[in-house]
């Protein structure tokens, strides 16, 4: 990074060759003031929204702990009323403070209460009624539901939240429909609980990217984050442990470790920065102790995986200092 | 529609709803081009007996057909013969079993063998498990299986005994 004196320099040189104007620094100058304020108030408002959040989330716990602790002495009613009634009454809270600018922000954590207590609701309301709460089918009735109501309240409100609940819900919906399709079927065995992740990772990547390139970047952080770690896990766990591994998935890691710190640099994303460095770590220590340390020995073993992390770590700092600062 | 903007998010909604849609194929498409043809014997309950110290077995599979060991006082297990076509177990006597021309071997003559179903549990990726569930036995082979209609059935107490010559 250029030094101040070295900009005032430039700023001359320029000014002699009269391709830059008095106004247009003074405009800069002013510019950068007006940065700095929206920032700050950015910052406020974070701090805010956070604090609407863990209300929520505390909220969120003081009914489940009533719940619990009143379990017996509660009739269906009651438990119906605290649990379903509390979240649709929290959802139309939201939908009262989000109609008024000013309380925007605090409607969000009505949605967050009502979106945590829902499934809570559901559940209840139909162990009630007297369905078996046991088996997948209800976890996917009960998804599908809360996939529902989220998908059309961002429909009609298009507030990003509401996309965050429509991911988590869906992603629960994936997993237990699929599992209520497959049940106990021995066709389906260890690997297709890691293929159903790397499936959801993959997804979770492609959306980020929509909705980066779409205006609603607050969403991408999340979905990459979540994505790459669900993808590239998967794809480990794919690979196995001797005597049991699979040779294709240990020869592709690699290729999509290293394909990975390349998107960070296109996408200029520390998430994937991040968990590509984590992973290519555990693949150094996971071949190295599963290949070289019977015919090296632990110690040789050790000194080499100790040099292969530092050089990934100098790999991390390099990318992110050169390409990814943000 | 802009599909050259929108292709990640419909690239990335395909892709689970493309593997629902593998697996429900997977599973009830061979259903209907595959089926296997050959009825079996199992037992349920314990069939070993200790006579003189000697680990016996109440009923066992000799020269295709089924024997009942008669130095045994254990209480005997229940004898079922499983109708594949209809998906049901009805349970027989040893008398009626006995006519039954048995092949003892683990894969039936068109390729079929009864298995454990699977289940796997667990918080991915910091703690994960899948393996077999006793609970439960498949008929599986050629990419395809169907859970049988056992009831009640446990880690031992499911024996099988042979499927019925044709």
């Amino acid at each position: 990074m250029a030094t101040k004196e070295e900009v005032l320099q430039y700023i001359k040189e320029l000014a002699i060759k009269d391709a830059i104007k008095k106004e247009e620094i003074i405009a800069a100058f002013e510019e950068s003031a007006i940065i700095s304020v929206i920032s700050e108030k950015t910052k406020s408002a974070g701090i805010s929204e956070i604090l609407y959040y863990v209300g929520g989330a505390v909220v969120f716990i003081g009914i489940s702990i009533f719940i619990w602790q009143n379990w017996s002495q509660l009739n269906s009613l009651t438990k119906i009323l605290s649990t379903l009634g509390s979240s649709v009454a929290a959802y139309f809270m939201g939908l009262f403070f989000i109609s008024k600018k000013k309380t925007e922000n605090i409607a969000l954590s009505f949605y967050l209460i009502s979106a945590l207590v829902m499934p809570l609701g559901l559940y209840i309301t139909f162990y009630e009624v007297g369905f078996d709460m046991g088996g997948t089918g209800m976890q996917s009735l009960i998804s599908a539901i809360l996939l529902m109501v989220y998908l059309l309240s961002f429909a009609i409100f298009r507030k990003s939240l509401f996309i965050v609940f429509s991911v988590i819900f869906s992603t629960w919906f994936f997993f237990s429909f699929t599992s209520f399709l497959v049940g106990n079927n021995p066709l389906f065995g260890n690997d297709f609980f890691q293929y159903r992740i790397l499936a959801v990772g993959l997804a979770y990547i492609l959306l980020g990217y929509y909705f980066y390139k779409n205006s609603r970047s607050s969403l991408t952080g999340f979905l990459y984050g979540f994505g790459i770690m669900g993808f590239l896990g998967s794809a480990l766990f794919l690979g196995g442990w001797q005597p049991n591994q699979k040779i294709f998935w240990e020869i592709i890691f690699p290729g999509l470790v290293f394909g990975t710190l390349f998107l960070s640099v296109f996408l200029k994303s520390r998430a994937f920065l991040t968990f590509g460095t984590i992973y290519l770590m555990l693949y150094i220590i996971k071949i190295t102790s599963e290949y070289f340390s019977g015919s090296l020995g632990w110690p040789l073993s050790l000194v080499l995986i100790g040099f292969l992390l530092i050089a990934s770590g100098y790999l991390f700092i390099y990318i992110k200092n050169k390409y990814i600062r943000l | 529609m802009n599909i050259k903007n929108n292709f990640p998010l419909i690239f990335g909604i395909s892709i689970p709803l493309l593997m629902i849609t593998f697996v429900f194929l997977s599973i009830y498409l061979p259903q209907i081009f595959v089926k296997p043809q050959y009825d079996f014997l199992y037992l349920l309950g314990d069939n070993n007996c200790y006579v003189q110290q000697k680990n016996m077995q109440i009923y066992a599979v000799e020269n295709s057909e089924l024997i009942y060991n008669q130095g045994c006082s254990s209480k005997e297990p229940k004898i079922f013969f499983y109708n594949i076509k209809n998906n049901e177990s009805k349970e027989i006597t040893f008398e009626e079993a006995k006519r039954s021309d048995l092949n003892e071997q683990i894969q039936s003559p068109d390729g079929f063998e009864i298995v454990y179903g699977s289940k796997e549990g667990g918080f991915f990726p910091f703690f994960f498990y899948s393996g077999s569930d006793y609970s439960s036995r498949y008929i599986k082979g050629h990419n395809v299986s169907k859970k049988l209609n056992i009831q009640p059935i446990g880690y031992n107490n499911f024996i099988f005994l042979g499927w019925v010559k044709k």
